[in-house]
């Protein structure tokens, strides 16, 4: 019985391309996840993760200068 | 806040002739990877940079890097004279490219692409194929870096069972 992509990305064969991206350190189960949302649902997930990213990244710069402006 | 759909948004409701390409669209395809910015192959018939420019102009791009004490000119003119821009918008950055490394030109880039429905848009996307050649031929540390993922997604969406 053919199997879904799903079933593929769960148990991978061995020596196929799902198990060298495991075993490159991939999560798999990301992609299970992303493959049950629509590609714009997709993309929406991606476009809050780099905004998050982004809030992120501008703590971090702020609290980098807080801590130099306490040092000197 | 980075507004990444509503770039590819404005592009189609301006009937914009592009593929998705790049991070965006590898995400399209069920990746886990995070992009910021948007990449699209472009036609480079005189019409669609007439709707580019058009689309992006209330956008208000400027080239990425480029002094800001000079002007720069966002017209037809401007896109005909070069072929891959790196704008920055009031939305995202937005990476206008003439031509993709390993897939070629807008012509091409269609031909390996797929028309998918995104945020309430017909649009299209390159294949997992066409950007497994796209990050190959980059070769970019980044770019060999999300390869056995793009591989694992094509062998998980493979008909060949064996595949995964």
């Amino acid at each position: 019985m053919k199997r879904t992509p799903e079933e593929k990305l769960l148990n991978p064969r061995p020596g196929s391309k799902i198990a060298a991206a495991r075993d490159f350190g991939i999560d798999l189960t990301l992609l299970i996840e992303n493959l049950r949302l629509t590609p714009t649902q997709r993309l929406i997930k991606n476009q809050d993760a780099a905004n998050g990213l982004r809030e992120l990244r501008k703590a971090m710069l702020q609290s980098n200068a807080k801590t130099k402006s306490g040092t000197k | 806040m980075i507004k990444l759909v509503e770039a590819i948004q404005i592009l189609a409701k301006h009937q914009v002739d592009f593929v998705l390409v790049g991070g965006m669209a590898i995400s399209a395809h069920g990746s886990a990877y995070v992009t910021v910015d948007l990449d699209i192959c472009f036609s480079r018939s005189g019409e669609n940079l007439r709707r580019i420019v058009n689309a992006l102009t209330p956008l208000e791009p400027r080239l990425r890097g480029f002094p800001e004490h000079l002007p720069f000119f966002w017209d037809e003119s401007t896109l005909r004279n070069g072929t891959n821009f790196t704008l920055r918008t009031n939305l995202c950055n937005i990476d206008l490219l003439g031509e993709v490394k390993g897939v070629g030109d807008f012509k091409d880039a269609l031909a390996e692409s797929v028309n998918i429905e995104l945020a309430g848009y017909q649009i299209n996307v390159l294949t997992i194929d066409g950007l497994i050649k796209a990050k190959t031929a980059a070769g970019r540390v980044k770019d060999q870096l999300i390869l056995p993922e793009l591989e694992a997604l094509k062998a998980a969406l493979s008909d060949e069972d064996a595949a995964g």
